[in-house]
């Protein structure tokens, strides 16, 4: 297919996901607990989308490759070393903002 | 827009009833958002069932990469619409999280304050995927928001004046 509005569905079954370094894909398919392989473009990408995939494998919770090297990337990865993605805690957002307009 | 809908809904998820009525503002040019939101208030209402909210657009003050000459037009454009809009609203607390579309509204938020009919606190939240660098509305927020939060390490050292809370999204 082209375009689905969710790949959920999808991501709750994969094994492993493959996915452009946008932050979108890569948040979900993390989320959900998947492992990762980003594939960057430099050609068509944005600095900023870099940023984010960058982190994520100094991070180690991502493998990195491009175009060229996924094949090799696939041949020789060793998912174990990939650590898990802990979720983002929205309750600290909450508990900061209520202190800042004064509900305690 | 998309991204940004999804993690300012998530950064509502947590918090109380007494954030109410909210007041969503997005771009005209957005398709998605509206779908987002409804449903976000519906799950919420099941939960808090006076739970009050509108929607309002607004045009969309720069497109991805436009140029900067005609992006100072639009973007005063923008600045114009929003200003009745949030005087209508004269909101407590704006929250917003980095589309261009919530730079007017800042700014008009701030005139009113200046003007002394509306002290509004802004807090802004840049995106998660600003690790190293801001976005361009960050740039410009980060002077005039109350509070301005950050989500990696290295943007707290690059902007003091930030908010570090660790990964909120």
């Amino acid at each position: 297919f082209r375009f689905k509005d969710s790949l959920a569905e999808e991501l709750g079954r994969a094994d492993l996901v493959i996915s452009h370094a946008g932050a979108g894909s890569c948040l979900e398919a993390l989320e959900k607990g998947k492992p990762l392989i980003v594939v960057i473009n430099e050609k068509l990408m944005d600095n900023h989308q870099l940023e984010l995939a960058k982190q994520l494998h100094r991070d180690e919770h991502v493998l990195c490759c491009n175009c060229s090297t996924l094949v090799e990337t696939l041949e020789s990865m060793d998912l174990s070393t990939l650590k898990p993605f802990p979720p983002g805690q929205p309750e600290k957002f909450a508990l900061f903002l209520d202190k800042v307009v004064g509900f305690q | 827009t998309g991204g940004h809908t999804t993690e300012i809904l998530r950064l509502l998820s947590c918090l109380s009833e007494s954030y109410s009525p909210r007041h969503y503002i997005f771009a005209d040019s957005d398709k998605m958002s509206e779908a987002k939101i409804r449903s976000f208030e519906q799950k919420r209402a099941e939960t808090f069932s006076s739970s009050q909210f509108t929607l309002d657009r607004i045009p969309r003050s720069r497109e991805v990469r436009q140029s900067w000459t005609s992006s100072v037009v639009t973007t005063l454009y923008s600045i114009l619409y929003s200003l009745p809009l949030t005087y209508k609203l004269k909101p407590d607390l704006i929250l917003c999280n980095g589309p261009g579309t919530c730079v007017p509204v800042c700014i008009c938020a701030r005139l009113l304050g200046l003007l002394g009919i509306k002290r509004t606190i802004i807090v802004y939240v840049e995106s998660i995927c600003r690790v190293e660098t801001l976005s361009l509305s960050g740039k410009i927020l980060y002077y005039f928001s109350d509070y301005f939060i950050v989500q990696w390490p290295d943007l707290k050292q690059k902007y003091p004046k930030s908010v570090y809370l660790g990964r909120i999204v």
